[in-house]
C-alpha cells in the first residue's frame, strides 16, 4: 500500500514540477537567450522528451539518490540538504519525542480528572495553542522570554556542528519549546477523549474490581490501551509538523531544511522546493508506515491476526 | 449464625446532569457462607447497581447515600479506600456479563489472571503464574498453560467468561458478584457456565450474589431470592416457595410472561402493561401500582413495607397473592381466567381478551393450510448456499478463507403459518432471513415465493415483489433512520411502491399506529424518544404498511424485558390473525419460537439438522442437538432445573470457516462414531412432518432407513 | 440561533415531556452541557468578527488607500484606536480590511474543500471495491504531501487573489472530509435502516437524498467549521511568510510579519491586535465545531 502511495506522490509532485517549472533552461541561460538556443539546451537535456520518459528518469534518480540540481545555487539539491538535513531531523525529532512524553501524562490526568479545575485549565489552554498559529505562539514565546525576561535567545543556533546545537540550550530552547506545545496541544487532546473511551471500558472496571490501585489501574491497563490511537495520530501529524518546521525555522533563523525551503521560495528555485516537497512526502509515508508496524506491535490484537 | 454478607437498608443514587436518579432505595439483602442469592429483575431495576454498590465501584457520579453494608460483620459503607481495595478481589470478586469486553486486549490471559494473586497475596511471578493456572483449570479452560501467553482475542466468549471466573477466584474470595454472567453468551455455553458456577460453589464453599434478568436461571442455580423492581425488593423468599407461593403481583406477572415450552400459542401470553417508573421522580407508593390489575388508592398512596408471615419470605404489597398458584411450569396451562386477570383492564383495549384467543387458535397449521394447499407452498427454499469471504482484504486474495453461513439449506412453508428457524449464534439463520427477502443473494440455490425465484428476479420486478416480503429487524435501534419522523419511516414503504395519494398514505399510517398500539402524535417524532418496545412496533407497522404476505421476523424479542417481550409476542400474534399473515421467525430462544411457530428448523452451524411442529421438536428430538438445545434452557421451575444433571452440550462452537467433516455437530456429540466423520447424514423421516439428519437418532425413523427431504 | 445551522437538532424527550419514561439513563458527559455553552460563545465571538470586519469600515471609517508616511508608526491615540503601521494607515482600520480576506478565504476555502471531499468520498463509498481503493488511495497521496509546501510554490508562481488561494487552499484540504465522508457512508451503508429502505423497495437515489445526505450532513457541517479554521490559519502561514495577497491587500497573518520587525522597538499595536484576531476567530470556530460534534456524535452513535 505504502508503495502505491509513494508512487502517486512521486507523480504528483513531478507532474507539478512539470507544470509550473518545465525546464531549467531559463535559469541557466539568463532571461534574454534566445528561443533557438533554449530550445537546443532542452533538447540536449532531455526536457523536451515526452513527459512519461522524463517522469521515468525523474524516478530513476531519485532511485539512485539523486534529487535534482539548483541551476540558480549551482549546487545538487542532496549537497544544500546536507547537514541541514541534521539540524531539522534533531529539532522536528526531540519536539515529537517531548510532545508525546507530555502529552500522554497529561491527557490521562485530564480524562481521570475529567471536568475539574486542572482538567479545565489544560483544556482551554490545549484549545488555544491548538488553535494558534506557530508562528505567533513563536513570537509570544520570544516576547516573554527573550525580551521581556532575556533567559534565552530569540535566535536558533546558527552553528554548523550538530553536538554544538544540542549543547546551545540558551538558543534552542524557544524554537524546540514553540514546536513542542502546538504538538502537545493536539495530542493532549485526542490523549484525553482516547482515555475517556478507555475509562469507559468494562476491563477497567475489572481491574478495579480485581481491587488494583488506581494507580496500578491507570498504568497497567489504561494507558497502553489509550496511547493506541496516538500512534496512529503521531503518523498522521507528520505533515504539520513538516510546516511547523518551516515556520518555526523561519521564525527563529535555524538554518535546516525549512529555512531552506523559504530561502529558495523567495529565490523561486523550483527543484530545491519540489525535492524537498517529494522529501517531505516520502517521509510522512514513511512515518505512517512506521506507526503502522508500531502499532501492531503494541496492540496483540493486529499482530496476532 | 452472622450472615457473610449484610445489606441493611441501602439506598444508592446516580447523579446525572440534569436529575439524580435513585436507582436502589432502601434495600436490604443477607447472603449466608456458602450460599448463592439470586437478585432477579428487569433492566433499570437496580440489580447490577446494587452489586456495584457492594463492591464500591459505582460509576461516576453514583454514591451510596444511606444504610449498611457488612461482611463478616465489617461495615463497607465509608470505609477508606484503601481498605475496599484490599478487599474487592480478595475477599469479593466479581464477574460481568460481556466477557469480550472485560478482559484487557493488551495483555495475556496469564498476566491478568495472575494479577490480583500478586497484589493479594505478595507471591513471586511464578507463584501467581502457577496459582493461575491452577484457578484456569478450576474453571474449565483447557489445557491452561498453554493458555497463559494467549491474548482475549485469541478466545472464544465461552472461553473468555471461564478465564473472567479463574481471575475472581483466583484469590479464594468468600463471595463471588456475579452480573449476568451468562446473557451475552449463546445457551449451550451458558449451561456449561452455570454448572460451573454450582459446582465451583459446591467445592469451594463460597457464597454467590447471582443478578440476572432470568427466571430460569434463578430457578436452577440459587438457593434464595431477591425480585427487584423500580430500585426496591419486592419479594423474597426462598427459590421453591418463591415460585410456589408467589406472592408479589409483579413476580406472578413476571413469571407468568414467559413462555411456556409445553404451551404453544393458544392462550395470549399474560403481559404486564406499560413501562416502569422514572426512577428520577419515583413514584409515591407502591411502585408497581400504576401497572398492577389489583392496585388500589391505598396502594398509590402509601409504600407498602416489606415484610411477610415469615422472616424467610417477605414481600412488599399490600394486597398480596393468596391463593395457590395456578401459573404451572410443567405442563398446566395459565388458565383463562388468571391470564386475563394478570393484565391490567386498560391494556386489553383495543382488543378482548377473547378476540386473542379464538383468533390465535384459528391459525394452528391445520386450519391455516387451506390457502397453501391449493397454490403450493408460499416459500420454498432449495438448496440455499451462501458463503462471506473473511478479511477486509478479501477483493485481492481469491482463495481467502470463507465463512460457511449457509450450507445447502432447503424448507418450505405454506401461506398463513409459522415457521421458526432456531440456532445459536454463527448458525446461519439471520443469512437466510435476509436471502428470503433479497436483501443478499445466494451463491446457489433458490428462493421461491409464491412460484418467483425471488434471487433471479431484476430490479424492477424485484421492487414489485417486495410489496409482498417483508422484514423486522432485530435492532430497532439502527433500523430505524435517527433522522427521520416516525410518520415518515413508516409511510417509506408506502412511498416507494407509489402507494396511494399522499393523504391516503398519511391516514394509512394513522390506522398502523393503531394496529400496532401507539398512539396518533407518534408521527411527529424520532426514533430516539422511543423505548425498545415501542421502536419494535413501529418497525412491525413499517412492515405491516404494503400489506405482504411473508415477514420476516430476525429475532424481533431478543432485546426486549420480559414483560415489553409479551406485549410483543401478543401483537404479532393478533396480527397475524387479523391479516393472515405468514411469519418466518428467526430466534435463538427457543422459548420464543416455540410460542409463536407451527412448525419449527433447528440450525447448526449452517445446516438445517432438524424439522418438524413444536411439539415434535420439543417433545420427541430426534437430533441429538435439538435435545441438547433444548435441554439447555433454563426453565422458571426449580424442581426442573434441579432435576437437570451435566450440561446437554460440551465444548465450544467450531469455526465456520473450517467446519467439522461429515456431520457438522459431530465435535460435539455425546454419540458420535467414525461414520459421523466421514459421511454427512441425510434427513430421515420420523413421523409425518418430522425429519433429522442425523445417524443415530434418538428415535426411531419411521419408516426407517428411508431418507427424505426436508423441504418435501 | 443553534437551530438554524442545525435543523436536525432536537429537542430531548426528556426535556419537555414530563409523562415521558426515561429511556436512556446513562450519564451524560458534563461537556456537553459546557458544550453548548463554549458553542453559543463560540458564535458570539464569530459574528462579532464578522460584523467587526464588514460592518466596522463604515462605522469607522479610515483611510487605507493613500500611504502617509509622516503619519506612520504612530502608537494608539484618540485619532488612530491602535496606531498606524509603516504606511501610516490606521492599524483598526486595516485589521477590519484584514479580517475581511482572511474570513473570505477562510470560507471559501472550506466550501471547496467540503464540497470537493462530499463528493469524492460519498462517490468512493457508494462505488465498487476496486474504485473505492484506487479513489482512496490518491486521498492518501494528497494527505502524504504537506499540503502548505505547495499552497507556497504555487502562491510563488502565480500573483496571490482573495479569489486564486481560497482554490489553492480548498483544492488541497479536501482530503480529510473526503475520508470522514468515506467511513461515514461505509458505516451508514450496513445499517439496517439503508436495508430496511431497500427492502421497501426505495430507489438508489432515493436512498441517498432521503437517507445518506441528512444522516451524513452533521459530519460535513463539523468538519466545515474545522475546515473554516484551518484555512484561516493556512492564509496567516501564507500571508506571515510573505507570499499571501498583494499590496494593498492585505490578510492578518501579512500584517502580523510586518509588524514583526519593530518588536524590538516595542511597537506592539503592530504584531498583536492582528495575532489575537487570529487565535479569538479560530478558537471561536474550534469551539463551535467541538460542540456541534459533540451534539451529532450522540445522537449517531445512541448506544
Amino acid at each position: 500500500m505504502s508503495v502505491l502511495v509513494v508512487i502517486g506522490v512521486s507523480i504528483f509532485v513531478f507532474a507539478l514540477l512539470h507544470v509550473i517549472y518545465p525546464s531549467p533552461a531559463r535559469d541557466v541561460l539568463g532571461l534574454r537567450a534566445p528561443q533557438m538556443a533554449v530550445d537546443a539546451w532542452n533538447k540536449a537535456h532531455g526536457y523536451d522528451d515526452p513527459a512519461a520518459v522524463q517522469y521515468l528518469r525523474y524516478v530513476k534518480d531519485l532511485l539512485h539518490g539523486n534529487l535534482g540540481y539548483s541551476y540558480i545555487e549551482n549546487q545538487s539539491v542532496l549537497a544544500l540538504f546536507e547537514g541541514r538535513m541534521a539540524r531539522s531531523a534533531y529539532m522536528s525529532g526531540i519536539s515529537l519525542a517531548l510532545a508525546v512524553l507530555i502529552a500522554i501524562p497529561l491527557g490521562v490526568f485530564q480524562a481521570v480528572k475529567r471536568n475539574s479545575i486542572g482538567d479545565l485549565v489544560v483544556t482551554s489552554t490545549a484549545f488555544t495553542l491548538y488553535s494558534m498559529p506557530v508562528f505567533f505562539l513563536g513570537l509570544l514565546l520570544i516576547q516573554v522570554f527573550a525580551l521581556s525576561l532575556p533567559v534565552f535567545s530569540f535566535q536558533a543556533s546558527q552553528s554548523t556542528s550538530l553536538l554544538t546545537v544540542i549543547a546551545d540550550w540558551h538558543a534552542m530552547t524557544l524554537p524546540i519549546a514553540t514546536m513542542t506545545l502546538i504538538s502537545v496541544a493536539a495530542f493532549s487532546r485526542y490523549m484525553r477523549s482516547s482515555s475517556m473511551d478507555v475509562l469507559a471500558q468494562d476491563y477497567i472496571r475489572v481491574a478495579r474490581a480485581k481491587g488494583l490501585p488506581e494507580r496500578l489501574v491507570l498504568l497497567r491497563h489504561l494507558v497502553r490501551n489509550a496511547s493506541l490511537p496516538i500512534v496512529t495520530l503521531v503518523g498522521l501529524s507528520l505533515p504539520q509538523l513538516l510546516t511547523g518546521n518551516l515556520i518555526t525555522e523561519q521564525l527563529f533563523n535555524y538554518p535546516g531544511l525549512g529555512l531552506l525551503f523559504f530561502d529558495s521560495l523567495k529565490k523561486a528555485d523550483y527543484p530545491v522546493l519540489l525535492a524537498y516537497t517529494q522529501a517531505a512526502a516520502i517521509l510522512v509515508v514513511a512515518g505512517n508506515l512506521i506507526a503502522d508496524i508500531a502499532l501492531s506491535i503494541a496492540d496483540p490484537r493486529i499482530r496476532l491476526r | 449464625m452472622a450472615p457473610l454478607l449484610d445489606v441493611q437498608n441501602l439506598s444508592t443514587s446516580i447523579k446525572l446532569t440534569s436529575s439524580t436518579v435513585h436507582a436502589v432505595d432502601n434495600v436490604s439483602l443477607r447472603v449466608g457462607k456458602g450460599e448463592t442469592l439470586g437478585i432477579v429483575g428487569e433492566s433499570g431495576c437496580g440489580k447490577s447497581v446494587t452489586g456495584l454498590s457492594i463492591m464500591g465501584l459505582l460509576p461516576p457520579g453514583g454514591a451510596v447515600t444511606g444504610g449498611s453494608i457488612k461482611l463478616n460483620g465489617r461495615e463497607l459503607v465509608g470505609l477508606q479506600k484503601e481498605e475496599v481495595r484490599r478487599i474487592r478481589g480478595n475477599q469479593i470478586a466479581m464477574i460481568f456479563q460481556d466477557p469480550l469486553t472485560s478482559l484487557d486486549p493488551t495483555k495475556t490471559i496469564g498476566y491478568q489472571v495472575a494479577e490480583p494473586v500478586r497484589l493479594h497475596r505478595n507471591v513471586s511471578r511464578k507463584a501467581a503464574l502457577d496459582r493461575a493456572v491452577e484457578v484456569l483449570g478450576l474453571a474449565g479452560v483447557p489445557q491452561p498453560r498453554e493458555r497463559l501467553d494467549n491474548y482475549p482475542h485469541q478466545l472464544s466468549g465461552g472461553l473468555r467468561q471461564r478465564v473472567m471466573i479463574a481471575m475472581a477466584l483466583a484469590c479464594e474470595p468468600e463471595l463471588l458478584i456475579a452480573d449476568e454472567p451468562t446473557t451475552a453468551l449463546d445457551v449451550t455455553i451458558q449451561a456449561q457456565i452455570l454448572a460451573l458456577l454450582r459446582d465451583l460453589k459446591e467445592r469451594l464453599g463460597m457464597a454467590i450474589l447471582l443478578i440476572t434478568h432470568d427466571m430460569g436461571v434463578v430457578a436452577g442455580h440459587t438457593d434464595r431470592v431477591c425480585v427487584m423492581y423500580a430500585g426496591q425488593v419486592v419479594e423474597t423468599s426462598g427459590v421453591v416457595p418463591l415460585f410456589r407461593e408467589t406472592r408479589h403481583p409483579y413476580t406472578r406477572a413476571l413469571l407468568a410472561s414467559i413462555p411456556r415450552f409445553r404451551q404453544g400459542r393458544e392462550n395470549a401470553l399474560p403481559a404486564i402493561p406499560g413501562l416502569p417508573p422514572d426512577l428520577s421522580r419515583p413514584p409515591r407508593g407502591c411502585r408497581f401500582a400504576a401497572r398492577c390489575f389489583r392496585a388500589t388508592e391505598k396502594c398509590r398512596a402509601e409504600e407498602p413495607p416489606l415484610t411477610g408471615p415469615t422472616s424467610a419470605h417477605r414481600y412488599s404489597c399490600w394486597h398480596p397473592l393468596n391463593e395457590p398458584r395456578t401459573l404451572a411450569v410443567s405442563g398446566v396451562d395459565v388458565s383463562g381466567t388468571t391470564g386475563t386477570d394478570l393484565v391490567a383492564p386498560d391494556a386489553r383495549s383495543p382488543r378482548t381478551a377473547d378476540g386473542i384467543r379464538t383468533s390465535a387458535t384459528e391459525h394452528k397449521p391445520e386450519t391455516a393450510t387451506a390457502n397453501g394447499d391449493r397454490e403450493g407452498p408460499l416459500l420454498d427454499l432449495r438448496n440455499l448456499v451462501k458463503e462471506y469471504p473473511v478479511g477486509s482484504n478479501a477483493v485481492l486474495r481469491r482463495n481467502a478463507a470463507r465463512v460457511k453461513a449457509v450450507s445447502d439449506v432447503s424448507f418450505s412453508m405454506p401461506a398463513g403459518t409459522t415457521f421458526g428457524l432456531v440456532g445459536e449464534s454463527g448458525c446461519g439463520k439471520t443469512t437466510i432471513g435476509k436471502m428470503i427477502v433479497a436483501l443478499e443473494r445466494p451463491d446457489s440455490g433458490s428462493v421461491t415465493f409464491g412460484g418467483v425465484d425471488v434471487a433471479k428476479l431484476r430490479r424492477a420486478e424485484l421492487r414489485r415483489e417486495r410489496r409482498d416480503l417483508q422484514l423486522v429487524f432485530q435492532d430497532s435501534h439502527s433500523s430505524l433512520d435517527p433522522r427521520m419522523r416516525i410518520g415518515s419511516i413508516i409511510a417509506e414503504p408506502l412511498h416507494a411502491q407509489h402507494w396511494g395519494s399522499r393523504q391516503a398514505r398519511r391516514e394509512r399510517v394513522f390506522e398502523l399506529l393503531a394496529e400496532v398500539g401507539l398512539p396518533k402524535n407518534t408521527v411527529e417524532r424520532y426514533p430516539h424518544e422511543f423505548s425498545g418496545g415501542q421502536r419494535q412496533r413501529i418497525g412491525l407497522a413499517r412492515a405491516l404498511s404494503l400489506n405482504p404476505r411473508l415477514i420476516v421476523l430476525d429475532e424481533p424479542v431478543s432485546a426486549l424485558d420480559v414483560s415489553i417481550r409479551a406485549q410483543m409476542l401478543n401483537l404479532m400474534t393478533r396480527l397475524q390473525a387479523s391479516h393472515g399473515l405468514t411469519y418466518l421467525v428467526v430466534s435463538h430462544d427457543l422459548t420464543v419460537v416455540r410460542h409463536l411457530a407451527d412448525r419449527i428448523g433447528v440450525m447448526y452451524l449452517g445446516k438445517l439438522v432438524e424439522i418438524g411442529s413444536g411439539s415434535d421438536i420439543y417433545e420427541r428430538p430426534a437430533h441429538p442437538y435439538t435435545a441438547g438445545l433444548i435441554a439447555a434452557i433454563p426453565l422458571p421451575s426449580p424442581a426442573a432445573e434441579h432435576a437437570k444433571k451435566e450440561p446437554a452440550i460440551t465444548g465450544e462452537l467450531p469455526s465456520p470457516v473450517h467446519p467439522p467433516s461429515g456431520c457438522r455437530f459431530r465435535t460435539r456429540c455425546r454419540f458420535a462414531q467414525e461414520r459421523c466423520a466421514v459421511e454427512e447424514p441425510e434427513p430421515r423421516s420420523f413421523g409425518p412432518g418430522h425429519l433429522a439428519a442425523c445417524h443415530f437418532p434418538l428415535r426411531t425413523a419411521t419408516p426407517p432407513e428411508t431418507t427424505a427431504d426436508f423441504a418435501g | 440561533m443553534w437551530s438554524m445551522f442545525f435543523p436536525f437538532g432536537r429537542r430531548r424527550a426528556t426535556e419537555d415531556r414530563a409523562d415521558e419514561p426515561v429511556l436512556d439513563r446513562r450519564p451524560l458527559p458534563l461537556r456537553r452541557a459546557t458544550g453548548n455553552r463554549l458553542a453559543v460563545i463560540g458564535f458570539a465571538m464569530l459574528i462579532f468578527f464578522l460584523l467587526f470586519s464588514f460592518v466596522g469600515p463604515l462605522v469607522y471609517r479610515t483611510n487605507q488607500d493613500v500611504i502617509s508616511l509622516v503619519d506612520a508608526n504612530q502608537p494608539p491615540s484618540a485619532a488612530h484606536l491602535l496606531g498606524t503601521d509603516a504606511n501610516g494607515f490606521d492599524q483598526l482600520g486595516r485589521l477590519m480590511k484584514g479580517g475581511q480576506t482572511s474570513l473570505e478565504i477562510g470560507l471559501f476555502a472550506a466550501v471547496v474543500a467540503v464540497t470537493i471531499g462530499t463528493l469524492w468520498g460519498t462517490v468512493a463509498a457508494l462505488s465498487n471495491k476496486t474504485v473505492d481503493s484506487i479513489m482512496m488511495r490518491v486521498v492518501d497521496v494528497f494527505l502524504s504531501v504537506p499540503f502548505l509546501f505547495v499552497v507556497l510554490i504555487l502562491a510563488v508562481t502565480f500573483v496571490p487573489s482573495v479569489l486564486s488561494l481560497s482554490l489553492v487552499i480548498g483544492g488541497f484540504s479536501w482530503q480529510v472530509p473526503a475520508r470522514l465522508v468515506h467511513s461515514e457512508v461505509l458505516i451508514l451503508r450496513e445499517q439496517d435502516f439503508i436495508s430496511a429502505a431497500r427492502i421497501a423497495g426505495t430507489p438508489p437515489w432515493r436512498l441517498i437524498i432521503r437517507h445518506l445526505v441528512p444522516n451524513t450532513l452533521g459530519v460535513v457541517i463539523v468538519n466545515m467549521t474545522f475546515q473554516v479554521a484551518d484555512a484561516i490559519l493556512a492564509v496567516a502561514y501564507v500571508g506571515f511568510l510573505g507570499f499571501g495577497l498583494q499590496f494593498p491587500d492585505v490578510d492578518w497573518g501579512d500584517m502580523l510579519s510586518d509588524g514583526m520587525q519593530y518588536m524590538q522597538a516595542g511597537y506592539w499595536w503592530l504584531v498583536y491586535p492582528a495575532g489575537v484576531c487570529i487565535v479569538l476567530t479560530v478558537v471561536a470556530l474550534n469551539f463551535i465545531g467541538d460542540a456541534a460534534r459533540d451534539a451529532t456524535d450522540v445522537r449517531l452513535r445512541h448506544r
